[in-house]
This record gives C-alpha cells, structure tokens and sequence, in this order.
C-alpha cells in the first residue's frame, strides 16, 4: 500500500499540476503591452526672443498601453486598457485608460451593452487608440473639444443593428457620468448637486461600394453641462466618413475626415472670466464654434504608408482662438504590427486675438506590441 | 375544432422547418464549395475571404458581420488560420450561430512544440492549410453533415447521399491527380509560404525552403541569397507563390537559377480557371507538373 502511495503520489501530483495549468492556459485573459516612444524638435521655443531656431532634439516617452482582454462568459467579454502617461516615465503612475464589460450576446432586440469606463462610441477616430493612428500627432479639433484622452467617461451604452437589410447600420446611445469634457472638468463642481449626466449618440452606416472599396458614415451628438454653477449646457454634433480602397494586400488608400459643431451657453470663458453686457452686468452667451480634420494615408507596400492631414478648429469658448495645421507623416512596419516607426512633420499656426504664433514639428514615433492585442475593426 | 385547429398548426410548423433553408457562411471558398455540395438546394452559402485574398489577414468588416448576422453556421478552417473570426462572430449578435471548427479529426501537420513569436506567425494548433490535401475533405465532410443535422435532422439522408456522390467524384479525381503527379514524386520546391505541406505530403513533394525567412515574415535580402545558393546546388524547379503574396524576392531566385516562378491558388476563386475545389486541384497539378517536366 505504501509502495503504491509513494508511486502514486507524485503522478497525481503531476497530473493535479497539468491540469492546473491546462485550465489556467485556457482562462487566462489576453495581455498585450504597446508602448510609444517619442523623439521631438520644434522651431517655436525661442519665438518670444524673436528667434526661430530647431530646439535640441527631445527623447520622450508618450504612453505605455497594457490591455488585458478576455471573454467572461459565452455572452459577454471584459476589457482593461491601463496606461502610464508620458513625458515623465518615472513619476507617472499606472492609471485606468478603459474598464468595461460588454454584453454582445443574449440580450433581446441582439442589443449589445457595455457599461464602465470607455472609449465612447462618438465620431470615428474617438474609438481608436493612438497607437493605431496612422500620424503621430491627435488631430486638432479632437484635442480641442474632446480633450488628450478623446471622449473617454464612465458609462453604460446600448448599441443596436438597425433594420436596414444587407447594410450595416447601428445606433449606440450612452448615458454618461459627463466631467470627460476638459473645460467642464476645469470647472470644480463644489455645488454638491446630482451629477449633470452627459449623453451621447451615434449613428452609422456601412457600405460596401466595391470588392475593394467601402465606406462608412457617421452622425454623432453629445450634449451635457459644461458649467455646474450656472447649469448651462453644450452640444457636439459631429459628421464623420471613413472610406478605404485596398486593391491588394500590400496596398490601400484610406480617406478619413470628421467635422465637429459645438453650441453652448455660456456665462463666462475659458479663463473663468463671466461675460458681461454693455451696461457691466453679468451676460449668457451662446458660442457656435466648430472643427474639422482630414487625412489620406497612403500604404504602397507591406511595409511603408504615406500620408497628410489638414486640421483647422476653433476653440470650445471662442470663435476667435483658432488654430490650423497640416502635417506630412510616413510609417515604417518592418514585421507587421509589431514594431512600427512613424515619422511627422507639422505646420501648426495658431491665432488669438492677443496672438499669432506658427510652429514647425517634427516628431518621430517609436512603437511596439507585445502580445495578441487584435487589430481595430473597419 | 380544437383537434382540426391543432392538425393544421402542427402540419403548418412541419411544412415550414421541411422547406426550411440552412443558412451558411464559410471562411474560405473552398469551404462553400463543400458545403453546396453537401447541402444542394437546401442550403444558401456564403463565404468572408475570396480566393484572391490572404486568409490570415482580413480586415473585421461589419459587411461581413451582417453575413453572419442572418446564418444558421459558420463553417472555419480552425487551427488558429481565421484569427478575426471571433470578432466578426461577437460582432454579428447572432446569438444562435452555430460555428463549426472543421479541423477536428485532421491529422494535423507541423505541430510545433514551442511557439512564441521569436518563430514568426507560428500555428500553435499545427499547420491549417489541410484542404490542399483532397483526403482530407471526406473529413471535412463529415463534420459538414453532423452540423446540418443538427439544424435539420430530416435531411441527413439526404446530405449523406449528397456527399456520397461528390465523395465517389473526387475519389476518381484524386486517382488521376496522383496519377498526373506519379512522375514527379520527390521533386524538390520551394514555397513563398507554409501553405503547401499537406498538398506536398500527398504528392510526395519535398519542399526544401520557404521564400519567408519565418511564416509571416517578409523575405529579406540574406535569406533570399541562401535561396539563390540552395537553387544553385539543388535540382529546384519551382517556386510556388500564392496569388496574393508579393513577386519580387521569388522573381529575384528565378532570375539568378533555373527555377521557375507559379503563382498557384490555394483556394477557389484564385485564379479564373480554380472555379470549384475539383478544378482548383485541376489547375494546381497541371501547373505544376508542366513545369516540373
């Protein structure tokens, strides 16, 4: 008996301990690590010394991204995006990029329901993480009105397939915690009110024009309070059009622009100083301003794309604070997705009623990806 | 009233799942070939990736997800080929698709023991271009049946017959494709990609190198000058490139040795003549036989 014991004992170990790690293989999450380095010079550092000259070369780092991705159950997955900020990659901590569970099978009417923190579903490149641009720098009107981060909140959205035969036509509505705007989280809420909710929506359409052509339009809208004391609120109304051309696997030609509307009520501006009328007392205005991005990339071999992009945006809080730019971009894939190098040259000219400034850029990206994180869709 | 009301519900209910149609999608077009075979007019089929395109790569379309939206199965080569395939199942909110993964009972080939990325687009289930291998689409078709059966157990007879009498057509085509191919067994080629193995281990072909340093990874300049030795050295008549792949770094070997440069399908819809599965082994053997000649 003992004889068998001591025979048996370490193959049931053996065994308990493959199957530990049989099941383990199999439950453990996806997880990938992108990180994005960053070497800079621009010509507009001295400007206020009536100097233009190409500043030293910069090497920074822009973010690490670790996403950690798997399905929970046969209806539903869970996706965590931590990220460690740039330029300072000692001090900067490991924070909460996306947190959301998403409920894509089960549900009646096939609704799909994703509630955390997220990436919302608003205009086209809102969605995309940044290490899947193809340039380098965020288009202006993005950062603008939407902030670095994009529109990015806590939140429960609802998405639905619309009726609408062979084309693919869907609808996502979000109630959201509505501080992910910039300027209305730079306005502290002491008020200790409910929390103004902000919502969103968006609609769009998938065509297939050709074998080798689609395109996809959009219409997005997101209203909430941008100022807690005075309640008033903002809307965003934003048109958007991807359309890709891919002839053959080595080559393609994206095509991708948004337009971005903003109204709002306001009681002051941007510097928290209140409007005021004619006679000196305390005014509500309301503020039309909008901005618009366009880009072409240009893949002529598996391993090279080219491209260009024109920005011009007004500023949330005035008409009069403008800016444009256009940039000159190249990336270099040499295995894939994997290891990537983008290089960005941008004019960026900007003009205030105080100011006029224009700065030249030139930036380099370096990238990798470690592990499955899957390509973006469409 | 109530018998007579029930009577005609009831044959009402058994008219509609008898005429019922079973809608299927397949990765490949290979695959859809089969699956017409089998399922004749009780079946409509589509299929994601054409014949002209790389499986590996596909872009996650909602196009295609509105495929999946409405189809009863979704017919997969498996082993990891269509790594965008979930996304595209997750994405059509079909909650009653029944995916079927058809690499089940192949005997699998180049099972690695150790995979990570240092190996380049490695398999970690073995090599899955097993339907280049014609014995093994009874296998295919096999699992094909048991899934119709599933969706519509009064019709295995007639999947079963149907496959039957395609299974009994491609046998003889099997017998004069091997025949086409007997004189060239031991043959020495290179491959731009590991998408030959199961249709070289059929033939008895030796596929001695890839034009791809690692799968997935371009050719680069080093390993396409060891090629030009080994062709130097070797007796090596073809390089068998895919229609989708890029020509330069096999017209490069070409150029500088006595190889010959096919570009061969790897499935339906390739070139114009691989219009089914029979002619796409049709078009392949010829090919390849002439130049091996």
């Amino acid at each position: 008996m003992h004889r068998f014991a001591r025979v048996a004992a370490p193959l049931l170990l053996a065994i308990a301990i493959s199957n530990i790690c049989v099941s383990q293989s199999t439950v453990n999450p996806e997880i990938s690590v992108i990180p994005r380095f960053l070497v800079e010079t621009n010509d507009g550092q001295k400007l206020d010394q009536g100097k233009r000259e190409f500043s030293q070369p910069d090497f920074q780092f822009q973010e690490l991204e670790l996403a950690i991705q798997s399905y929970l159950n046969p209806f539903s997955r869970a996706d965590v995006i931590l990220t460690i900020p740039g330029p300072d990659i000692e001090a900067n901590k490991l924070g909460i990029e996306e947190l959301y569970a998403t409920v894509f099978r089960g549900l009646p009417l096939d609704l799909n329901l994703r509630f955390g923190k997220y990436r919302v579903d608003y205009g086209k490149l809102n969605m995309v993480h940044p290490h899947a641009w193809p340039f380098v720098t965020q288009p202006l009107s993005q950062a603008r009105f939407l902030g670095e981060d994009g529109l990015n909140d806590l939140g429960i959205s609802a998405s639905i397939l619309l009726p609408t035969g062979d084309v693919y036509s869907k609808l996502t509505v979000d109630v959201l915690r509505g501080n992910a705007i910039p300027h209305a989280a730079g306005i502290a809420d002491t008020t200790g009110a409910n929390p103004f909710y902000a919502n969103s929506a968006r609609l769009m359409g998938f065509f297939t024009l050709t074998d080798e052509s689609d395109l996809e339009l959009g219409l997005s809208a997101l209203t909430g309070i941008h100022d807690p004391y005075n309640r008033d609120r903002f809307w965003y109304l934003n048109g958007d059009f991807k359309y890709k051309y891919r002839p053959s696997m080595y080559t393609s030609l994206v095509l991708q622009g948004e337009y971005l509307y903003n109204t709002r009520s306001a009681a002051q501006n941007q510097a928290f100083m209140p409007f005021l009328d004619a006679a000196g007392n305390p005014q509500t205005r309301t503020i039309n301003s909008s901005g618009i991005y366009v880009y072409a990339d240009y893949q002529f071999f598996k391993l090279f794309s080219i491209g260009g992009r024109y920005d011009w945006s007004e500023a949330p809080y005035s008409k009069d604070d403008r800016a444009a730019g256009v940039s000159v971009f190249a990336g270099y894939y040499p295995v894939e997705e994997t290891l990537g190098l983008r290089l960005e040259y941008q004019h960026l000219k900007t003009d205030t009623p105080a100011s006029s400034t224009s700065v030249n850029t030139i930036l380099l990206q370096v990238l990798f990806s470690l592990g499955p994180h899957k390509a973006h869709p469409f | 009233m109530k018998h007579v009301l029930l009577v005609l519900l009831m044959s009402v209910a058994l008219v509609a799942s008898a005429s019922a149609t079973i809608r299927v999608v397949t990765s490949l077009p290979d695959l859809a070939d089969f699956a017409r075979q089998i399922g004749g007019d009780k079946v409509k089929v589509d299929f994601i990736v054409r014949g002209d395109q790389d499986p590996h790569f596909v872009e996650v379309k909602p196009s295609y997800m509105m495929k999946l939206k409405s189809a009863d199965i979704f017919f997969t080569v498996g082993m990891e080929l269509e790594l965008w395939a979930s996304q595209l199942v997750d994405g059509s909110r079909n909650a009653n698709l029944n995916v079927v993964d058809l690499s089940r009972g192949i005997q699998k080939l180049e099972v690695p023991g150790v995979v990570n990325a240092s190996l380049g687009d490695v398999h970690r289930f073995g090599n899955p271009h097993y339907w280049l291998d014609p014995r093994n689409v009874r296998v295919i078709v096999n699992e094909m049946i048991e899934a119709y059966a599933k969706v519509s157990p009064g019709d295995e007879a007639f999947f079963r017959s149907n496959a039957d009498a395609y299974l009994k057509k491609l046998d003889g085509k099997i017998a004069q494709w091997e025949q086409v191919m007997k004189p060239f067994a031991g043959s020495k080629i290179i491959t731009f990609h590991k998408s030959w193995s199961y249709f070289a281990n059929w033939l008895g072909l030796q596929i001695v190198a890839q034009v791809e340093p690692l799968p997935g990874i371009a050719p680069t300049p080093s390993h396409t000058t060891e090629l030009i030795q080994l062709c130097r050295q070797g007796s090596i008549k073809a390089i068998i490139v895919e229609p989708f792949y890029d020509m330069s770094a096999p017209e490069q070997i070409a150029r500088s040795t006595n190889a010959k440069v096919l570009q061969l399908p790897t499935s339906v819809g390739g070139v114009d003549e691989a219009k089914d599965y029979i002619s796409l082994l049709d078009y392949d053997t010829n090919t390849l036989a002439a130049v091996l000649k």
